[in-house]
């Protein structure tokens, strides 16, 4: 096992191509779940789970019913990536939330919520196909999907910080909301470019 | 509300991602320049219509219970489509749009729209709804890609627009230039609405009658 | 056949046979009991996930709305249908659905209750609220930066030049939305038709109030008097030291406006109520109406024997009307006689 690797995948999902910042993925619930701080790590938590399960799986998917190197029947499946993945994520997330709803409601409660909210979430479908695009192995597609989680998470938290503040600040009417929302996912976004200098490995 | 309503409040009035937010992530990623925005906003006005139509022609055998997952399927069947037909024959704005081509399947606008429009509607209306909606989210698209390719490489459409000496903002190419860029854009359409608000407002109390004193008790002793 | 074909059916068959056999499965083994009515909530709303409420999910907002914090309305996608359907259900149970209206529990303007320090920090509410209880010299009056007038959705709240907000009732849908807003709890929700309420949030008792505003709620009880309102519809909290309005009954609590020493009460119908005469062609002298009327020297007799209502002193009670044994005494609505102050 490489560990090199998947160091230089982690730390470019978390901070170098950050999902939300640098990728653009995530952004309804980045703009929607920020307003507290207390969600925004919920959620975080949530999509680090949830993104772990859907890297795991739609590796599998991919690899024994679609690709046609690996596949059961040796055919060309590749053109039903999307729809497969999406359906197995959706499935998935929704059997989670109920066993979670029943066997440990307070985690359901803490986390639970927020799972449906995921799994139309681009930035899950995203690290997917992602996932599949860069070729990646199944330990180095669990690695990528933990990695982007935690990326997501990160900006979450931060912008929830800023914007629990900003309750405070006296916003221009026009700008209040959405709009300040994004002007500060800029600034964060111009700390992020900073990033991209690094190179590991 | 006529065929034309129908059309054109999708542009203006509920326009999808300045008014509702939604699919905000592909309006950041794919709008750095025109020609991308112009080929998402296609790509999108095809999977809505498409889907608004099956979804509008299945709505009365598509039991309530499981519509989701179904729209889902069928959304997710016209994207592929999308994907294969772009691959043939444009891969260069394939890979530009890259797995933002893919993810047309969980933009909101598609499925908001299946679930508020089409799953009640008959097919013209559902179709006509699925046009104004996808030609708001490509006129919002183009908006963005607009400011940001003239500010960040000079130029409109790949045609050279920008003044001899112009000196481009690469950030505006950037991430951030993207979130910028949409904060400004939502901010001013707020304004616009606050300036009609407070017209109406002016309007309201003046006929109501106080300004600035509160309606006292009577008393009589 | 051609085998993509073949193999295309059995993934995704295969796929959508498991995962939906499994989901129902898991919905029967791991069911959990919950309030119906989020349910039927769930299944109106759009069910996009999208998260553009800021909810986290349809499911979520529709817990929400069950607990009477958002409404269908709140949902950014959902169409009229929609917001009329979770309306049906949320309404189909009792009580649930009365029409409330915004009231401001405050009437503090500078003149009535000063400042305590020149507050020059954050403008807002808010902010204000965090230094040193707010630069009013009332802990519980309104500071004015009009945090509840921004939070209005529906431009039913201006701020007055006497740094107090105010409520336009044709606008106002009672959202609740200034209420979340308010730091200082002074933004409520009451029934659109209830007649009276109490603007005033100061629980001490006479003096401390008097410090500090002219025009805050005392304390003194008088309202709630059985001699003030005999249907008992205003009674005193012991702990807050403020009168409580039960809005269930039927009564227009105007003596318990009349007697407040301090104006704390505030008349939502004052100046559009009407007055009352008694026709002196059917008065028998009896004087049953001198005895009730709650205001001196109102009801007088004339040297005929007859009596009068003094129209400058009715404060529309009404309650000389129904003890009349001769019907004498009705009501007129003359907004003209009213006087101002």
């Amino acid at each position: 096992m490489d560990w090199g690797n998947l160091f230089v995948i982690a730390v470019g999902a978390i901070l170098i191509n950050n999902f939300v910042l640098m990728r653009f993925l995530g952004i309804c619930p980045y703009i929607g779940v920020s307003k507290s701080l207390s969600s925004a790590i919920g959620m975080g938590m949530a999509v680090i789970f949830v993104m772990t399960i859907a890297s795991l799986f739609s590796w599998i998917v991919y690899v024994y019913l679609l690709d046609p190197a690996t596949n059961f029947w040796g055919v060309d499946l590749t053109f039903l990536r999307t729809i497969s993945f999406i359906l197995v994520i959706a499935g998935l997330v929704q059997f989670v939330e109920m066993v979670i709803q029943k066997l440990a409601p307070s985690l359901y409660q803490a986390l639970g919520i927020y799972l449906p909210l995921i799994t139309t979430n681009c930035a899950v479908l995203g690290v997917a196909v992602l996932n599949i695009d860069e070729n990646y192995s199944l330990v180095e597609s669990l690695v990528n999907g933990i990695a982007a989680g935690i990326g997501f998470t990160l900006a979450l938290v931060l912008m929830a910080g800023i914007r629990e503040r900003l309750d405070l600040a006296d916003v221009p009417k026009a700008l209040q909301g959405v709009p300040i929302a994004f002007i500060m996912a800029g600034l964060m976004a111009i700390a992020f470019l900073g990033f991209s200098g690094l190179s590991v490995g | 509300m006529n065929l034309r309503q129908e059309f054109t409040k999708g542009l203006v009035a509920e326009n999808p991602v300045l008014r509702l937010a939604l699919g905000l992530c592909p309006s950041l990623a794919v709008s750095s320049s025109v020609e991308n925005a112009l080929g998402m906003g296609i790509s999108v006005v095809f999977v809505l219509t498409m889907s608004n139509l099956i979804i509008s022609l299945m709505r009365n055998i598509i039991p309530a219970k499981i519509r989701i997952p179904i729209y889902i399927v069928i959304i997710a069947t016209f994207v592929t489509i999308v994907e294969m037909i772009m691959a043939a024959y444009q891969p260069a704005l394939f890979r530009a749009l890259g797995i933002f081509v893919p993810l047309i399947v969980v933009n909101c606008i598609i499925l908001g729209r299946a679930e508020a429009f089409a799953s009640k509607n008959s097919i013209w209306p559902a179709i006509i709804d699925a046009w104004g909606m996808g030609v708001g989210f490509t006129f919002a698209l183009v908006m963005i890609a607009t400011v940001r390719e003239i500010l960040g490489n000079g130029t409109w459409l790949n045609m050279p627009v920008a003044p001899a000496g112009f000196e481009p903002v690469l950030l505006m190419m950037l991430a951030p230039g993207a979130f910028i860029t949409m904060g400004l854009i939502l901010a001013m359409f707020n304004w616009s609405d606050d300036a009609k608000a407070k017209k109406l407002k002016d309007a309201v109390i003046k006929r109501a009658g106080f300004i600035t004193e509160q309606p006292k008790t009577e008393r009589s002793n | 056949m051609d085998p993509s074909l073949i193999g295309a059916i059995a993934s995704i068959g295969g796929l959508g046979l498991l995962l939906g056999g499994g989901l129902a499965y898991a919905s029967r083994v791991f069911y959990v009991k919950v309030d119906p009515r989020i349910e039927e909530v769930d299944e109106a709303l759009p069910g996009a996930n999208c998260g553009a409420c800021g909810q986290a999910g349809c499911r979520q907002m529709a817990v929400q709305v069950v607990g009477g914090e958002l409404t269908g309305a709140d949902c950014p996608v959902a169409s009229s249908d929609v917001v009329a359907r979770v309306a049906e259900i949320m309404g189909g149970v009792a009580g649930a659905a009365v029409d409330m209206v915004a009231i401001v529990r405050c009437q503090g303007s500078p003149d009535k209750c000063p400042d305590r320090f020149e507050y020059s920090g954050f403008q807002t509410c808010t902010g204000g609220d965090k230094i040193g209880h707010g630069h009013k010299a009332c802990d519980w009056g309104c500071l004015g930066f009009g945090e509840c007038v921004a939070a209005c959705p529906f431009d039913a709240m201006v701020m007055g030049a006497d740094r107090l907000p105010k409520v336009m009732d044709e606008n106002c849908t009672g959202c609740g939305k200034c209420v979340e807003a308010c730091p200082r709890d002074i933004m409520h929700l009451i029934p659109r038709n209830a007649p009276v309420y109490l603007a005033c949030m100061n629980i001490n008792k006479t003096k401390k109030v008097q410090e500090v505003c002219d025009i805050g709620c005392i304390g003194c009880g008088r309202c709630a008097n059985k001699k003030a309102t005999p249907s008992g519809m205003v009674s005193m909290n012991k702990e807050t030291n403020l009168p409580v309005f039960d809005y269930s009954y039927d009564d227009e609590p105007v003596v318990a406006v009349d007697v407040c020493p301090t104006d704390s009460l505030v008349d939502k119908k004052a100046g559009r109520r009407p007055i009352w005469h008694i026709d002196p062609t059917m008065c028998n002298g009896t004087g049953e109406c001198a005895k009730i009327c709650p205001v001196k020297k109102c009801i007088t007799e004339t040297d005929g024997g007859k009596y009068v209502i003094d129209p400058e002193k009715c404060i529309s009670c009404g309650w000389c009307e129904p003890v009349c044994p001769t019907k004498a005494i009705s009501p007129i609505q003359v907004n003209a006689i009213r006087k101002v102050g």
